[in-house]
């Protein structure tokens, strides 16, 4: 039950934010904290001590009987994971910020964090799709009312783009619903009812397919994936830096959540067309952002491409862990949510970073930095470290993930392991490419001084900087967690 | 549980003392120096201590859990001690020699810190247990390297070096990642331990019936990718001669101890995967290795710096390792030991030549050109007379340690070519016997031209020695290099039970003498005094060629990264915002229809009457026409 008061405290927070006024951003930050903090000891507390998949802390209270509408909680291993990392998503943020006392900017940041949590921990189709909205609307007016030069037309982009991926989820929802009762006389929403396999089996298969479709479709534009990432690079472009941590890390949560945590339980009824056409895509999203990224000179953009190739990796993983049997499979998928996590954590780690490195020179861009290790020894390290774990180096967290999908999909994918190893290299060669341009070589000296990190920025940053550490190299603390979750659905 | 504490001290120790080194050393520069050699130190008793006690037994081993079904732990056996003896016993010398070497940079703690880590990389990644745990190391260890050869940031060559380095490694280290993951998934089925090293080491004969031939070679060549980027072979040696931008110290640990001799290790480590694939494998170890070893000597003739003629003799002496260990289809897993034996070897003189190299570097202000150096044995006798000592080693003058690895090596690939009749088995031979002209070629030339004639610069005829006390351990290393020949048998029989010193054919001593005594008699010619400098080297056939390094950092740099790479990329991004341009349009045409339908919400009711109705209206029609009601 914790789970659900911690939840409460932090939808009347985040309604309370917008009448602090002047105190609003130490305010914000306090709630966060003590969420973010509630919810990894909640999590320590429930799934440490040995989890088997199925929903711990369930909460229902029920709307409307006759409609089928309850407003019921729960929380598994996977969701557990994703609720501790949107809470440091937006704690990191919220550091960041430093708008120093606007009451609507925090609170709309708070809201995101309500529609996040809302829906990762809801068990009823219904409340999912609300809270997903929820996550939409604070973004939209954070990036119209605070982002850069372009806003107004970048954030109508982004709400309308959005949007209409997240319709054909409210379609699918309803065609689930409406077969559910045609089939049983039942009204309901419940997860439990209309995503589970004996119903699904009896869906014809065209309305099978059209309800995948339009789940798909919704997920990948989260995700997001080739060809549906047009909202992607002008939104993270043009947010302000906090906001484009919430966009990388918690977008990517939406997708990657809505692929394992809602479609995953029908996996023996998803045809094997649509996971190649899942493999296809995320192959194709790894080699096309890769490329893309590589050309960038805006090192914020580069890194919103590289973001969005990391998430190939996720639908690669879902379609090739279906396919795969045995331990292969099950590393795969477990990899695959892996990478979700592990993702989260490393770009609100980079992007913090440049916040501070666009902050302190002046610049994002390759032309207007160069050999910034010499002034800022501790910054330029810092951000070295953040693009050496988005590149998957081991010992990072990335690199449990990147393995284990590699390692369970072989079998599924066969030579098409080479694409993936070759995006890979080019994802290197980027990195490293950007670290030289920026970090070393001779100093540009335009920049005339550059402050380096104070103290606690420096803390905060070392302090991520070694979680995503310790999760490489102890990914006990979360592997238990999802083959848990993967367990209690087989 | 006494060997076991050891066994994890060996690797643990320069680790923990790397961060220790880095914060106490922005107190106090020097306490970092002092902190990492100690903890080097450390490693090597423990080492040590663990040598003794495993000498009799045949091996330590732990598992624990690491995620899911792969392990982590500890795995020494003999082939492990010797290496780990090595990796410590030389990685402390460079120590001790750079708190000289380094004593007056400004950022030496971190010097020490990172070389520390890269030390503790290299043992770790020797006793792993598990390939996974392997892999973490080896990616360690190249990130190490990556920071040490640009340590001096603000150059921009080292910063573009470093990043050559890093990125043709990544591309072995990634053809190693999907050999692991084709290993993981057919080993997943029939081991609870899938990338267990013990499993593959203590059950090489029943691996073909349980993952079949196929996947084994395909999982070795995998491997010797991996091994063929980190050991520098041909054609991914590319990065090695770049990576001379860093301090002569971090050269030292990269071509002796820490990073090159990783690969080599990787393929002696699973050698039963490469033994028990098809013989193609084996047959590719041997050809790449043996071509390497004479490509890269030839390089090494026309090369002016000092240092890189150091890095083209690392590259080729790496060649015979990896060809020894092809030599294995002939002569079975005792080859193990033979390419072992000149990996030891060859780490003892390669560090000693670095480090007399980069004594004489500091004396000449960094001037690393040959051509500018001259007379230096009488001005600086202590350290040339150590470089001398490396040079014939390299060289393999008889008696001297290399003389023993080396031309055993060369000894049986003549063997193997003798008794498989086929005339294609002569190439690596040739190719290995003639490396050893080359690198006779290369070792005088460069030691006559640095230390006899006269100084043809003016630093070089102020050359003086350092104290004597800083030289302590090349000195060490010098005697080690003259000396270990009297190790052969018995190293041969530690690391590989039974094997003992295989008879050299007396047709390839001879060869390998008279190669000797030509390649001293024209280069002391040429080089000794200054002939050289009337010779025109850009007349001599086939010098551009090697000048120019056979063209491949060209093809590199050229066809692949500006000819293929980038255009690849520029296009994906014109793509990217063709697309983006198309979708906005599309999405702009939905909000000019939108702004044309606003204007139907006139506010004014009648209007709005008239609509509904001819709305209902049209409703009523389609009904009827579909069928009526």
């Amino acid at each position: 039950m914790i789970i659900e008061y911690i939840f409460a405290v932090l939808v009347a927070a985040s309604m309370i934010t917008f009448f602090t006024g002047g105190r609003s951003r130490q305010f914000a930050r306090l709630t966060s904290l003590a969420i973010a903090a509630a919810v990894i000891i909640y999590s320590a507390y429930r799934f440490y001590p040995g989890y088997d998949g199925g929903y711990i802390s369930t909460f229902s209270l029920t709307l409307s009987s006759y409609t089928g509408f309850y407003f019921s909680l729960g929380i598994n291993g996977f969701t557990d994971l994703l609720v501790v990392l949107g809470s440091i998503i937006v704690l990191a943020a919220l550091f960041i910020s430093d708008r120093s006392d606007d009451p609507v900017y925090y609170g709309l940041i708070l809201l995101t964090e309500v529609g996040i949590f809302g829906l990762l921990m809801s068990t009823d189709l219904f409340f999912f799709y609300v809270f997903w909205e929820v996550v939409l609307i604070p973004v939209y007016f954070l990036i119209g009312l605070y982002g850069g030069p372009r806003k107004d037309s970048v954030s109508l982009k982004f709400l309308v783009y959005t949007h209409i991926g997240s319709v054909f989820i409210l379609l699918s929802i309803f065609t689930l619903y409406s077969y559910y009762y045609s089939e049983f006389g039942i009204l309901t929403m419940q997860n439990a009812d209309l995503l589970s396999t004996p119903f699904f089996a009896t869906i014809p298969y065209f309305y099978k397919v059209f309800i995948l479709t339009g789940f798909l479709i919704g997920f990948l534009v989260k995700l997001p994936t080739f060809p549906l990432h047009s909202w992607l690079p002008d939104s993270y472009e043009e947010a302000p830096y906090p906001v484009t941590v919430i966009l990388a890390g918690a977008l990517s949560v939406m997708g990657g959540f809505g692929l394992f945590g809602i479609l995953y339980p029908l996996y023996s009824q998803i045809p094997s067309f649509f996971l190649w056409l899942l493999i296809a895509l995320g192959i194709l999203s790894l080699i096309y952002f890769s490329f893309t990224a590589m050309f960038q000179s805006n090192i914020k953009r580069m890194m919103a491409y590289a973001s969005a190739a990391s998430m190939g990796f996720v639908s690669i993983a879902f379609g090739s862990g279906i396919l795969g049997t045995g331990n292969n499979g099950i590393i795969d998928l477990a990899g695959g949510m892996f990478q979700i996590f592990a993702h989260g954590l490393i770009v609100a780690f980079l992007f913090s970073l440049l916040y501070y490195i666009k902050t302190h020179t002046g610049h994002d861009t390759f032309y207007g930095l160069g050999g910034i290790y010499r002034e800022s020894p501790v910054m330029a390290t810092l951000f070295l470290g953040g693009l050496l774990a988005s590149l998957g180096l081991p010992g990072l967290a990335g690199f449990v993930a990147e393995f284990s999908i590699i390692a369970g999909s072989y079998g599924i994918l066969g030579p098409l392991i080479y694409l993936v190893i070759f995006s890979m290299i080019i994802t290197a060669s980027y990195h490293i490419w950007a670290a030289q341009k920026a970090l070393y070589g001779p100093y540009n000296e335009n920049l005339g001084q550059v402050r380096d990190l104070s103290r606690s920025e420096s803390a905060a940053m070392i302090f991520m900087l070694i979680s995503i550490l310790v999760i490489g190299l102890f990914p006990r603390i979360v592997f238990p967690l999802l083959t848990g979750y993967l367990g209690g659905i087989a | 549980m006494i060997t076991e504490l050891e066994a994890w001290g060996i690797f643990l120790s320069p680790l923990i003392a790397s961060p220790i080194a880095l914060v106490a050393g922005r107190k106090s520069r020097n306490a970092a120096g002092i902190i990492a050699s100690a903890s080097i130190g450390l490693s090597l008793v423990l080492a040590f201590l663990l040598y003794l006690n495993i000498s009799s037994s045949t091996s330590v081993e732990s598992q624990y859990n690491w995620f899911y079904d792969i392990n982590y732990g500890i795995f020494v056996d003999h082939l492990a001690i010797v290496m780990l003896l090595m990796v410590a016993l030389v990685s402390l010398m460079i120590h001790l020699f750079a708190l000289y070497y380094m004593g007056g940079d400004p950022n030496r703690h971190a010097y020490f810190a990172e070389t520390a880590l890269f030390t503790s990389g290299m043992l770790g990644l020797v006793e792993a247990s598990n390939l996974l745990e392997f892999f973490m190391f080896w990616e360690l260890v190249g990130l190490c390297s990556y920071l040490l050869i640009g340590f001096w940031f603000f150059k921009p060559n080292a910063a573009s070096a470093a990043k050559k380095a890093f990125i043709v490694t990544r591309v072995g280290d990634l053809l190693f990642l999907i050999g692991l993951a084709v290993l993981y998934s057919s080993m997943s089925s029939v081991s609870s331990d899938p990338l267990s090293i013990s499993f593959i080491v203590n059950n090489a004969s029943r691996l073909p019936s349980l993952i079949g031939q196929y996947n084994l070679t395909l999982v070795s060549l995998l491997f010797l990718g991996g091994a063929i980027g980190k050991s520098s072979q041909f054609p991914l040696h590319v990065w090695i001669p770049d990576a001379m931008e860093g301090p002569t110290t971090v050269s030292a640990l990269i071509h002796a101890a820490t990073m090159v001799t990783a690969g080599i290790y990787l393929v002696a480590r699973v050698y039963p995967l490469f033994y028990e694939a098809y013989p193609v494998s084996l047959y590719i170890v041997l050809f790449i290795g043996s071509f390497t070893a004479l490509f890269a000597g030839t390089i090494g003739i026309v090369v002016n710096d000092i240092k890189r003629i150091l890095a083209y003799s690392t590259i080729s002496q790496l060649g015979y390792m990896l060809a020894a260990l092809g030599l294995g289809s002939m002569f079975g897993p005792d080859v193990i030991a033979y390419s072992m034996y000149h990996l030891v070897v060859h780490a003892f003189f390669k560090a000693l030549l670095f480090m007399s190299a980069g004594a004489i570097l500091l004396a000449l202000m960094d001037l690393r050109d040959v051509r500018q150096m001259g007379g230096l044995w009488k001005r600086m006798p202590y350290t040339v007379s150590l470089l001398f000592i490396g040079s014939i080693t390299l060289a393999a003058v008889p008696f001297t340690s290399a003389y023993f690895s080396k031309d055993t090596i060369i000894g049986l690939s003549y063997t193997m070519y003798q008794s498989s009749g086929t005339l294609a088995m002569a190439l690596p031979w040739l190719f290995l016997q003639f490396g050893a002209l080359a690198t006779v070629l290369y070792t005088f030339r460069m030691f006559f031209m640095v230390a006899l004639g006269k100084p043809r610069s003016h630093l070089a005829s102020e050359a003086k020695d350092p104290k004597k006390i800083v030289l302590i351990p090349l000195a060490i290393l010098a005697v080690l290099s003259l000396g270990y020949g009297v190790f052969q048998g018995s190293f041969y029989g530690y690391v590989s039970p039974g094997a003992s010193v295989p008879a050299i054919p007396a047709f390839t001593e001879m060869l390998s003498i008279a190669f000797l005594l030509i390649g001293l008699a024209v280069t002391y010619f040429l080089y000794a005094g200054d002939r050289f400098t009337r010779i025109h080297p850009e007349k001599i056939p086939g010098y551009r060629l090697l000048a120019n390094k056979y063209y491949l950092d060209r093809l590199f740099t050229n066809a692949i990264a500006q000819g293929t790479i980038l255009p690849l990329s520029s296009s994906f991004a014109g793509a990217e915002s063709r697309y983006n341009g198309a979708v906005e349009r599309f999405g702009g045409s939905f909000l000019r229809i939108g702004n044309a339908l606003r204007k139907l919400q006139s506010g004014v009711v009648e209007n709005y009457f008239l609509l509904i109705i001819i709305a209902a209206a049209a409703v009523f029609i389609v009904l009827e026409l579909a069928g009526g009601l």
